[in-house]
């Protein structure tokens, strides 16, 4: 890429693929977008998480020169996406969270099509694509559910030799079995060098792939960092059974609903007095211990609230 | 669930179906109030219009000749009853099909909507899930089409009663349209289990009208009265009825016949297939795009083709079968008053006649191109156009494309229209018929400049207040089609004139080329463009 576009700098460690600055962006009474900030390295692939209309595809529509932000500045690759949308898009490539493809072209025209536009077509790296991911790409679009043709964009976006994908809720329509193909193809993208920003609201996925997660709430990153950053600020659940009664670990900093179950003591403990819950632990005879790092389910509920209601 | 308290009833295929029609009627009240009504207005405007456009016997008997001669016929049907002519017989012969292929088209398309395309939508699945009878609906979308069809043929019975024609063939004209209805009904519900797509089972169904049409066609036009093959088509049974001539009411059964064939046939094909699936296999298609597919301008065109395609066909079959009737034109001259006859020759009155009629074709082609651009904003709107842009392509190259593609299309139907019509007046001009093709290939495709301008006021609508570019677009089209058809009988106001691009036209080959008005109206047309490509460069994509 860097010989047919020597005007793009590679991106290099120094300089993020993306970075947003307290951007803003209103729909008439809504404010869709309220100070995001957003900062995506080289290679990193960066889970962006947050339930249905807290501003992901808004913010993916800035990225891709779509939308205007109101106020605050946004680059790619060092330049702006409003105004230099083609060459950037020569370097990216996107899966919509919605996919709306023509529906008289088949599966398999709308794919080339947008190979051809990209201008580094591979036939092999297609086919390889569409085997693995078991489309019919000679079906009219049409005829396809939602997961196919979110299997159709998400070839096309694959297939492409670029530096960023861009992928809205990339697998909402797909089963499992596609959804570790899906993983799997991601995984060797990384290797490759390819920077990655997932937005999902699928934790599980988001937490088998991501260096780094954002969360986004009503405009507004609330937390951002690697998944071990985001763990250390929330507790750990450790069920220990001890020679000794455990009750002085009660009283130490940090540890939360103390309790006891079925003759094993239960609590949480803050991520970041781990270490010295365990030193008290260890002269009490530990017989056997579990501990449950945080899930990212765990991460988002503190910042939705009930649990239910944070997974849409 | 009641199941402790009662036995759990047996299901019949039909439970829920009472239901499911009141729910249709429901969802569909505003479209099916519209289909009914409009078919209902159509009816009454017919039977009324016939004696306004022909005010004496002399000219009744002048205009029943169009219907009577062989390009009448297959136009319009087998001609009862043209050699003594009435206004009823005159609303027979010329205008109970155009009911007939409404209710048909009316039927086709509400059985569709409520049994493929909800099936496609997964609608279906969704009702079936609930205690829903397995026939039931199926049943309810039979139900609500046959209302509607019973309904809009009574509006058309009390049309032709209130024109003051005689009850029998009114009543058997209503009865007809019902039967029609009936049969078209029963196609679709075959046809719904035919095809996996509802676009294609539409197509199977709107298909058969046409057939009917085409061979009807075939049969009417060799004689008055038709041949053994009009007989072949239920379109053409509608017609031997010949209503107010002979009442035959016997055929009517045919197509009730027919129509429960058919029906029995769907409800047997939906008992051997599941929901969701057709009994025929889906058409595949190109698994590898052709390389012109990559392109943007690829893109557009395979976008707009299947627009663009449909509009063409239609035209330049119409413009074929509106230049056929060049002979019947220099026939009428010959009638005229000698004096009359001195001041407008047989020549002059044809190709007026075609001059009106390349106007007319212009004010379609403009349609067309305002569909068209309706499309590329519904590309918008469907957010194909975000996606497509998210491909190594500028706003400008895309837009540019699809606008080229609509211009290009415009032009080329245009031509086509010219060129269908100077060979429909070639086959049947008696004298050196080849001698207007050029002339008249030239009146069709000198419209052009006029839809131009148009194409490119609602492009600059597009690029600034998108919302209002396709209404703009239709209101003038429509004002334009009224401008042309009527606006020698209004006598509007000069300036109001004045704003129907076609007005300033010259009426070629009547009048000699007029140039001026041909360069500012496509300077007009070229000036929307850049306006509304500069719009579509600074404002926000997929904000509708």
């Amino acid at each position: 890429m860097t010989t047919t576009h020597p005007s793009l700098s590679r991106p290099t460690a120094t300089h993020p693929v993306i970075s947003a600055r307290a951007l803003t962006k209103t729909f008439g009474t809504v404010r869709a977008l309220d100070g995001l900030d957003l900062t995506i390295g080289h290679g990193e692939v960066h889970g962006f998480l947050g339930p249905n209309g807290a501003g992901k595809s808004t913010t993916i529509r800035v990225l891709l020169g779509l939308l205007r932000p109101d106020s605050g500045t946004v680059q790619m690759f060092r330049r702006d996406p409003w105004k230099d949308a083609v060459e950037l898009h020569r370097r990216l490539a996107y899966v919509p969270g919605d996919v709306e493809i023509w529906p008289h072209l088949t599966g398999g025209e709308v794919i080339d099509m947008f190979l051809r536009l990209r201008g580094n077509y591979s036939a092999r790296r297609r086919n390889a694509l569409i085997d693995r991911f078991e489309l019919d790409p000679r079906k009219k679009a049409r005829t396809y559910s939602k997961g196919n043709r979110q299997k159709v964009a998400l070839i096309a976006a694959l297939a492409a030799d670029v530096d960023l994908l861009l992928l809205d809720e990339p697998t909402a329509g797909l089963d499992p079995l596609m959804e570790a193909v899906f993983q799997e193809v991601i995984r060797e993208k990384k290797e490759d060098g390819t920077s990655v920003l997932l937005s999902s609201h699928i934790l599980s996925q988001v937490e088998a792939l991501s260096d780094r997660v954002s969360i986004i709430r009503a405009g507004r990153i609330v937390e951002s960092g690697s998944l071990t950053d985001l763990r250390h600020m929330t507790r750990t659940t450790v069920e220990v059974e001890t020679a000794q009664p455990a009750d002085a670990i009660a009283q130490l900093d940090g540890v939360h609903s103390f309790r006891t179950e079925a003759g094993r003591t239960v609590f949480d403990v803050d991520g970041d007095r781990v270490s010295q819950v365990m030193s008290a632990l260890a002269p009490l005879g530990v017989r056997s211990l579990i501990a449950h790092p945080p899930t990212l389910e765990q991460l988002l509920m503190r910042h939705y609230g009930d649990a239910p209601a944070a997974r849409h | 669930m009641s199941l402790t308290t009662h036995p759990p009833r047996r299901g019949s295929p039909l439970t829920a179906a009472g239901t499911l029609v009141r729910f249709l009627l429901r969802v569909d009240r505003i479209r099916a109030l519209v289909w009914v009504l409009g078919i209902g207005a159509m009816g009454f405007y017919f039977a009324h219009a016939v004696q306004v456009v022909a005010s004496d016997d002399a000219a009744l008997a002048e205009l029943a000749g169009l219907y009577a001669d062989p390009v009448g016929r297959m136009m319009v049907g087998p001609g009862f009853g043209m050699d003594d002519p009435t206004y009823e017989r005159f609303y027979a012969a010329g205008y109970a099909f155009v009911l007939y292929i409404f209710l048909a088209l009316m039927s086709v398309f509400t059985m569709i909507r409520h049994t493929r395309a909800d099936e496609q939508a997964g609608r279906a699945e969704l009702m079936r899930a609930n205690v829903v009878g397995r026939h039931a609906t199926l049943t309810s979308a039979f139900v609500v089409t046959m209302l509607m069809v019973l309904a809009a043929s009574v509006l058309i019975a009390g049309g032709a009663l209130s024109a003051g024609f005689a009850w029998e063939g009114s009543l058997l004209i209503a009865v007809t349209g019902t039967a029609v209805g009936f049969f078209f009904a029963g196609a679709a519900a075959v046809s719904a289990q035919l095809s996996e797509s509802a676009r294609g089972a539409s197509a199977m169904a709107g298909g058969l009208i046409g057939l009917a049409y085409l061979v009807r066609m075939a049969g009417d036009a060799p004689e008055v009265g038709g041949t053994a093959l009009s007989w072949a088509s239920p379109l053409g049974w509608a017609q031997q009825t010949a209503p107010y001539v002979d009442d035959l009411w016997w055929p009517v059964l045919l197509l009730a016949g027919g129509g429960l064939v058919l029906s029995a046939l769907g409800f047997w094909l939906s008992t051997r297939r599941d929901v969701g699936a057709g009994i025929l296999p889906a058409r595949l298609g190109r698994a590898e795009a052709r390389p012109a597919l990559g392109t943007p301008l690829g893109l557009a065109a395979r976008s707009l083709w299947g627009t663009l395609r449909g509009w063409g066909i239609a035209l330049v079959l119409a413009a074929l079968m509106f230049g056929a009737y060049a002979q019947t034109m220099m026939d009428a001259a010959d009638s005229l008053p000698a004096e009359i006859a001195d001041v407008f020759a047989g020549e002059d009155i044809m190709l007026g006649y075609l001059a009106y009629i390349a106007l007319f074709m212009g004010v379609f082609a403009l349609a067309a191109g305002v569909s068209s651009i309706q499309q590329i904003r519904g590309e918008e709107a469907h957010h194909r156009a975000e996606y497509g842009l998210s491909a190594p392509m500028s706003r400008t190259t895309w837009l540019g494309a699809h606008l080229t593609v609509v211009v290009v299309g415009v032009l080329v139907i245009l031509a086509g229209v010219g060129a269908a019509m100077g060979l429909g007046a070639a086959m049947v001009l008696e004298n050196d018929g080849g001698a207007y093709v050029g002339d008249l290939f030239l009146a069709a495709f000198l419209q052009a400049p006029a839809v131009l301008c148009v194409v490119g006021v609602v492009t600059a609508l597009f690029g600034w207040l998108p919302r209002a570019a396709a209404p703009v677009g239709w209101v003038i089209v429509g004002f334009t089609g009224l401008m042309s058809t009527f606006g020698g009988l209004l006598d509007p106001p000069e300036f109001v004139l004045d704003l129907d691009p076609f007005h300033h036209l010259a009426d070629f080959p009547v009048e000699p080329i007029a140039w001026e008005p041909i360069a500012w109206l496509t300077a007009i047309g070229a000036a929307g463009i850049v306006v509304g490509l500069l719009g579509w460069q600074r404002r926000e994509i997929g904000r509708i």
